[in-house]
């Protein structure tokens, strides 16, 4: 089992879709996934657990993987975190 | 007759269908041990059969806005917690399995409103009511082919299906303009009519309905007469659309030979094509914040540049008007700054100025773009109110200019700044503020909301919003004939210039240049090319004289667009 703690940096947080976009990815990877953050802890391979953590941004959170492919699964979550997700913003428009 | 907002143009006739998005309740029974596996497998079908649903929608979508909320549903449905709990209460607590599905969602959905993380709780309350809709084996497909969608309120999902099931029209009782689901049914071209509150209790199964997604209007079983005249309105309508290549083709000109302008309105790269397609003269708006917004990588200038340069590639010789970031500041921020009166407040260039490096970068990224297809750029500036707005945009671009000079890039010197006419101050003083710019473009759907004190986007009063009052006609003449004082150009880019009645009334008060969505280029086209110019003015000048709503609807009823 593996642990880092990685921040929130995008200006959205942790919404729907970048939550939709961080299960996705976990989904691919055989490693059990949780995130803890100030004392919850939610299955990281479930959007409606993410979800419900509102993380905005800023928010620290500590992830743990477990399972053969820990080590890649934890680098490539940690880099779509940092990176901002890529996508982060609902549309608005007039 | 029942009256709504107009939530997606076009006119059908058809018979209605009702719709209920979640039946009545959910079982409350206890089931037995013996059949519980039975509850079991009901579920795991359920959820397939949803799941499968969604993965066909997305196979046969490709708009941006359906795809990413369609690919957040399918997490939902595929979520291993969800899947997890629900069978945990069927077996723990005997549940039935829609009980046990409507408990483990009202669980999510109240935690995610504890902490304030309810903008997508839509989204999830439609995958909850999907999945009880067909362990009660309700089937939405039970809507005929053709028929019009009576319904409370649709999910933007299910506006996506029922458009997949040729449903012709939607009426719905509640719902904004600037809805999801509004947005996704302009997307798909489905006349849609919103917000009429009473739709559901005042239409029943078997009546033949008229949808006017034009005029956001509902005649319930019409009588022979006006049966005709809208099945004529639809035929011309289908016509236009038939020939939309043919029409496109001729060129821009009254009968008598009058020129004017039809340029697009944009936001994204694939919607180039239609530019091409409906042979637009350039880009009229070309609407940069959603990019922006979307992607953060965006930030980097030369991400900007070379989506500006893709827009100018296909769209030579023609102009290309580039909106600066025209964003509310919550997007740019944190998003729990909100604010009281977002439309009110701190958006567009009163944001902007205010971020200097994110409209430095805008401005050297355009700059760079414009110096490659020299004297093609205007600049347009969103939301200005004062005279100091664009005198300080002008010192920053001026700036931008400098900087390319320095780095031995020679810059178009041709560069146009604009300013969009949305503040009605601004239109007041048009004359004024004439002085100061190379050309003002009239935004009419946030001039008509502050003009009128209206927001759009609110059901209860969006029967107040319309962009055909008589104020609106008398500021926008106002701001024509300061624009022709000063000799600067004026253009259009609301939504008042896809109409194409409006469009003519508007080249009669000297207004030749209009931006509007691709699509509805062809019926703006052939409504100018019919007429003489001399009788859009006479249009114009009569529609100046109305003093109610009700007279601009008379005079334009009685115009024939064709």
């Amino acid at each position: 089992m593996i642990k880092k703690n990685v921040t929130i940096v995008n200006d959205a947080g942790l919404h729907a879709r970048p939550a939709a976009a961080m299960v996705k990815l976990a989904s691919k990877y055989e490693s059990d996934f949780y995130i803890h953050m100030y004392g919850y802890k939610v299955n990281g391979k479930s959007i409606l657990g993410v979800m419900t953590l509102a993380a905005e941004k800023g928010a620290e959170l500590e992830l743990e993987l477990d399972g053969e492919d820990e080590e890649e699964a934890l680098e490539a979550i940690v880099e779509l975190i940092d990176s901002g997700f890529g996508e982060v913003y609902e549309e608005d428009e007039q | 007759m029942l009256s709504g907002a107009p939530g997606a143009p076009g006119i059908v006739i058809g018979k209605a269908s009702t719709y209920k998005r979640r039946l009545p309740s959910v079982s409350e029974t206890f089931v037995t041990d013996g059949q519980i596996q039975y509850q079991l497998d009901e579920f795991q079908q359920a959820r397939t059969k949803v799941e499968n649903e969604l993965n066909q929608i997305l196979s046969e979508q490709d708009e941006a806005n359906t795809e990413e909320l369609v690919r957040m549903q399918v997490e939902v449905i595929k979520d291993p917690e969800l899947n997890k709990q629900v069978k945990q209460k069927i077996i723990d607590e005997n549940l039935t399995a829609d009980a046990a599905v409507d408990s483990v969602f009202e669980t999510y959905l109240r935690i995610l409103k504890q902490n304030q993380a309810e903008d997508r709780s839509v989204d999830i309350t439609d995958i909850r009511d999907r999945l009880i809709q067909v362990l009660h084996n309700y089937d939405a497909h039970d809507v005929a082919e053709g028929a019009i969608v009576i319904a409370n309120e649709l999910s933007p999902r299910e506006v996506i299906e029922f458009a997949d099931q040729g449903v012709k029209g939607i009426v719905m009782d509640r719902g904004g303009v600037n809805s999801h689901a509004a947005i996704i049914a302009r997307s798909m071209g489905l006349p849609t009519v919103l917000g009429t509150q009473e739709g559901t209790s005042k239409i029943t199964g078997d009546d033949q309905v008229v949808v006017d997604g034009r005029l956001g209007k509902v005649i319930v079983n019409p009588d022979g007469d006006t049966q005709e005249r809208y099945r004529k309105q639809i035929d011309d309508y289908q016509k236009i659309l038939r020939d939309a290549k043919k029409i496109c083709q001729h060129p821009n000109k009254t009968k008598d030979g009058i020129s004017f302008s039809l340029r697009a309105n944009i936001e994204f790269v694939e919607e180039l094509e239609a530019v091409e397609k409906y042979c637009a003269e350039g880009i009229g708006l070309l609407r940069t914040e959603s990019i922006y917004l979307r992607n953060q990588q965006f930030k980097n200038v030369d991400e900007q540049e070379s989506f500006y340069i893709k827009m100018l590639e296909n769209t030579a010789p023609h102009p290309v008007v580039i909106r600066l970031f025209d964003a509310g500041g919550d997007k740019v921020l944190d998003n729990s700054s909100l604010e009281q009166n977002p439309f009110l407040g701190w958006r567009g260039i009163r944001m902007l100025l205010d971020q200097e490096e994110l409209l430095e970068q805008q401005l050297k990224a355009i700059c760079k773009a414009a110096a490659e297809f020299k004297g093609r750029v205007r600049i347009l500036i969103p939301m200005v109110s004062t005279i100091e707005h664009i005198s300080r945009v002008r010192a920053l671009l001026d700036a931008a200019q400098e900087e390319l000079s320095e780095n031995g890039v020679e810059p178009d010197k041709d560069i146009e700044l604009g300013i969009m006419v949305e503040v009605p101050n601004v239109a007041l003083q048009a004359d004024f503020f004439a002085q100061h710019v190379d050309f003002m473009s009239i935004g009419t759907n946030d001039l008509t909301q502050y003009l009128l004190a209206v927001d759009r986007g609110n059901e209860r009063i969006s029967k107040l919003y319309d962009q055909r009052h008589p104020a609106v006609w008398k500021l926008i003449n106002r701001v024509s004939q300061a624009a022709q004082k000063e000799s600067i150009p004026l253009s259009i880019c609301g939504e008042l210039a896809s109409d194409p009645v409006s469009a003519c009334c508007l080249v009669g008060m000297g207004i030749d240049d209009l931006s509007m969505n691709a699509a509805a280029l062809p019926a703006v086209k052939k409504a100018l090319r019919s007429h003489e110019s001399s009788e859009l003015h006479e249009l114009a000048q009569n529609v100046l004289d109305a003093q109610t709503i009700g007279h601009v609807n008379e005079l334009f009823s009685n115009w024939n667009s064709i």
